[in-house]
């Protein structure tokens, strides 16, 4: 999908040939979706035949459309517009972007916008790459034992600034662990799309190198204010520190605390841990730390997604999900694009808002697929095609098995939380209008 | 949903919920080549329902349709729209002769609840509707057209314009009052036939019998042959046995349901004073074969539409379907004296099997199993989850929400051409298997709520054992 100027605003002009057809703002109330759906030509070279989708989607003064001809619902093209949507916000605010149009209805966004579209190419990449993040609303934690996640989340808590409301400590766009400010994010949990964001974010090449100060807006937690954010890569390795802080002027502030982390680290021996982590896997696209299925030792299963739900309520806080790396026959562009579609397809169908399902077992020519969801999890798996029946209940069996079993070592279990002093935060905080949404 | 639609709603609304069935909103024809400059755009409707609307209203509404088509061709050159999906409606779209347009606009089911201040809340659920069904339904309304009327080009031939759209005003007019939408299903997808199955013996006295008619009475180019609702043989192409079957099995026949059947309702036609030799009478055609001045009105129909182009007149002689050419009274009486009493003897002898069939198949009340299987290949379509179909509506026996997830895992059958299988169990603890081998469609419904994947996939073996012990289904 082509990302940029054309999709996350239209140009002048382009709203006004769809104002003049009534209906379409009489029908749809705002934030609403539309969608029509002309037929796709049988094309050489393409095995199945699959119906373009059009859909549009409004967001304040913006208008977002999205083209596709791949098997996903409307419902999850718009969450892909929702998602440019966020994106454009976190740069720019929605409150900036409502203020810019009803100053000047015919404003050109893409002079604000410029420098990020690679950042939506990626984004919209990675729905098809990688589709566990937006698919299932959760964030990929890197695998690492408890110890040594506790202690970096301890350290992460002792080193504080002031203002600071999150820090987030992360390789290759997985997440190693992250600790939030209680009074700031006490009434709202951190959205995990907006965790992703950041991710995302700090995975741009810009971040390359040394440290950077940027403003940033999270557009789930309050999507008209700024946080700070001060990004750095720890000793020339792939590990990332994002500290999300209110207050403008704090770069020194938040320098020293990245110091501190540092030695922190070095103390623990975590550098090396995750440099080794972080080697696993020749994954060109992703330098990111991952297992292998072959772990599971469930001969027949493929590949998998799994969403634990039945985390324990008061850390409820960050919705994760775990999957493997993929593998053959798996490791070419379309093969991974097709099966983005084969769990994008299973997970509308057990979402459905007027019909959802409990279980799908799909039998295909190329693999079988079984989706579930119970009270305590939602599973996506990819098995051989000419496992039996039985045979697929007993790798599923394993399979649960062994999370259960790697559970610490796979997903955070105990976000950590902290206090920063109240009295430097909060009077520097309100001109910036963060606290204007709570 | 599935608990909204059960009408067990929750907590507070639960007494105050109003479900609104989809409806027709809207229906046009149109061709944008009749009016393409500016005033002249009212030239381009042919048809629209409800007509009471006002003009400018329906130039608009046409108009939107035209640029939805034009704006998604420069996507998908070679066929533009399909659907149109907003929040209260959606809008279906077909082309079924070039730069003819036909739109059918279809109201979202409403669940209307009470608020607490007593203000009615409206609730559209826009996701509830299967697509393919409606386009089904809005092809089907241009070939039950075409049954009767021919092309809408030979109409344009005939008499340009004026008679084409007096021609759709006829036909639509009375055709949109049988559609009813809330009851379209799978079924309507398929647009299938239900076959009766039959012993090679009496099939083949069917067949020489419809050989020997054909040979007597030279008029005669096509004949079908059904027993009750089943079609037992058809000379026709498929494609036409296709609709002319919907159109005698859901509009003439529940017609001329035997008097001692009929409801209060329905009209009841005069007894034919009689030829008591035997029990054959004519359902279109002559009320009364001794009387010289009776009027031989047949329904024209036309077949072969895309070759050879045939207008014929379809008599419709219980049990049997034929379709001459300049029929009149006199062969009429041909017909009758001819046909009628080897058609009697015929008939005990299809009886007989019928009766054979409905002791091996069990009770008709309670299906052992429930599914619904179609043969793309002859359009043999089987269903033990719709009853017998009333005139007005298609009863099933399970939830409707069910039927939906069927058309949906019809949808995923379509994308590919490879055989696949998909089970699904669904939130009410039903299980739903689909099974698609060759053209072949098998769809199983079953009510275990603590199965298993294993004890499922016996039980649909079971049912292919006895059913379709010689189809190939993937395990």
């Amino acid at each position: 999908m082509e990302a940029g100027g054309d999709t996350a605003a239209l140009a002048p002009g382009g709203t006004e040939d769809l104002e003049d057809t009534q209906f379409t703002s009489e029908e749809t109330r705002e934030g609403e979706g539309v969608h029509a759906v002309p037929p796709d030509p049988k094309e050489e070279g393409l095995e199945e035949t699959e119906d373009h989708k059009l859909v549009f989607l409004q967001q304040g003064p913006l208008l977002l459309v999205a083209m596709s001809r791949t098997p996903q619902s409307a419902a999850q093209l718009r969450g892909e517009l929702l998602a440019v949507h966020a994106q454009i916000v976190s740069t720019l605010t929605r409150a900036s972007v409502a203020r810019i149009f009803a100053h000047k209805q015919n404003y050109d966004l893409r002079r604000l916008l410029a420098g990020s579209e690679r950042t939506l190419d990626r984004l919209l990449d990675s729905v098809e790459q990688d589709p566990g993040a937006l698919l299932l609303g959760a964030v990929r934690c890197v695998p690492l034992a408890r110890p040594l996640r506790d202690a970096l989340g301890a350290l992460l808590r002792r080193c504080t600034a002031p203002g600071l409301a999150l820090s987030v400590l992360a390789v290759g766009g997985r997440l190693i662990t992250a600790a939030q400010e209680r009074n700031v994010l006490a009434e709202c949990r951190l959205d995990p799309a907006d965790l992703q964001l950041l991710l995302d974010w700090v995975g741009a090449p810009a971040f390359a190198a040394g440290e950077a100060w940027a403003p940033v807006c999270l557009p789930r937690f309050n999507p008209d204010g700024f946080f700070y954010a001060y990004v750095a890569r720890l000793d020339a390795m792939p590990v990332c520190l994002l500290l999300l802080g209110t207050q403008r002027e704090a770069f020194h502030a938040m320098a020293a605390c990245r110091r501190l982390v540092e030695d922190g680290m070095h103390a623990l021996g975590a550098m090396r841990a995750l440099g080794e982590a972080a080697s696993f896997s020749n994954a060109s696209s992703a330098s990111a730390p991952a297992y292998s299925v072959q772990a599971v030792g469930a001969p027949g299963l493929r590949h998998f997604l799994y969403k634990p739900l039945d985390i324990p309520d008061h850390h409820r806080q960050l919705p994760q999900f775990t999957s493997p790396e993929l593998e053959a026959p798996y490791s070419r562009e379309e093969e991974r694009q097709r099966l983005s579609d084969l769990y994008h397809r299973l997970h509308a169908r057990l979402h459905s808002t007027s019909r959802p399902l409990r279980l799908i077992y799909h039998v295909a020519e190329k693999e079988t697929l079984l989706a579930w969801v119970t009270s305590k999890f939602e599973l996506y798996t990819c098995l051989s095609p000419l496992v039996t029946k039985a045979g697929a209940i007993l790798v599923v069996t394993k399979l649960l098995r062994w999370v259960k079993k790697e559970e610490d070592r796979l997903f955070i279990r105990y976000p950590p939380k902290y206090s920063t002093p109240p009295a430097a935060s909060t009077d520097q905080a309100a001109h910036n209008g963060l606290f204007t949404g709570l | 949903m599935a608990a909204a639609a059960a009408g067990a709603g929750s907590g507070a609304w639960a007494a105050q919920e109003k479900q609104f069935p989809p409806a027709l909103l809207s229906f046009f024809i149109y061709n944008p080549r009749f009016g393409p400059r500016e005033g002249e755009e009212e030239n381009k409707i042919l048809f629209y329902h409800p007509n009471e609307v006002e003009k400018n209203e329906k130039i608009r509404n046409v108009g939107l349709c035209e640029a939805i088509v034009q704006f998604t061709r420069t996507f998908s050159p070679s066929k533009p729209a399909k659907s149109l999906h907003t929040q209260k409606n959606r809008q279906f779209f077909n082309e079924p002769e070039e730069n003819f347009w036909m739109v059918m606009v279809v109201r979202n089911p409403i669940i209307e609840k009470q608020s607490k201040d007593g203000k009615p809340i409206i609730e559209y659920q826009e996701e509830e509707l299967l697509d393919k069904v409606y386009s089904s339904v809005l092809q089907q309304c241009y070939s039950m057209y075409k049954l009767f009327n021919g092309t809408f080009l030979k109409a344009m031939e005939d008499g340009g314009v004026k008679l084409l759209k007096e021609r759709l005003e006829k036909f639509f007019h009375r055709y949109l009052q049988t559609l009813h939408l809330q009851s379209c299903d799978l079924l309507d997808i398929f647009g299938g036939i239900s076959f009766f199955p039959l012993d090679k013996m009496t099939y083949l006295k069917i067949q020489s019998f419809i050989n020997r008619m054909e040979e007597s009475l030279n008029i005669v180019k096509y004949t079908a042959f059904l027993y009750n609702d089943q079609l037992i043989w058809s000379g026709l192409e498929q494609d036409d046995m296709r609709i002319l079957y919907k159109y005698l099995t859901t509009s003439l026949f529940p017609r001329h349901i035997e008097p001692e059947l009929a409801g209060r309702d329905s009209p009841i036609r005069a007894e034919m004073p009689g030829n008591l030799q035997h029990y054959g009478r004519f359902l279109t055609g002559p009320l009364n074969l001794n009387d010289p001045d009776a009027k031989c009105r047949f329904p024209k129909i036309f077949v072969n539409t895309d070759d050879t182009y045939e207008e014929l007149h379809l008599i419709v002689y219980k049990v049997t379907t034929i379709f001459p050419s300049h029929p009149t009274l006199d062969f009429c009486r041909r017909l009758d004296s001819i046909v009628g009493p080897q058609l009697t003897v015929l008939a005990s002898d299809i009886c007989e099997q019928f009766n054979i069939n409905k002791r091996m198949s069990g009770s008709e009340k309670e299906p052992q199993f429930k599914f619904i299987y179609f043969n793309h290949m002859n359009l043999a379509e089987k269903s033990t989850v719709h009853m017998r179909k009333t005139p007005s509506v298609s009863l099933t026996s399970v939830h409707p929400d069910l039927m939906k997830i069927l058309g949906d895992i019809n949808s995923d059958f379509t994308r590919v051409d490879e055989d696949e299988e998909i089970i699904v169990k669904a939130m009410s603890d039903y299980w739903v298997v689909g099974k698609k081998s060759d053209r072949r469609e098998l769809y199983v419904i079953l009510n275990q709520k603590n199965a298993n994947l294993i004890e499922v996939n016996e039980e649909v073996k079971k049912l292919c054992a006895t059913q379709f012990n010689n189809i190939f289904f993937l395990d």
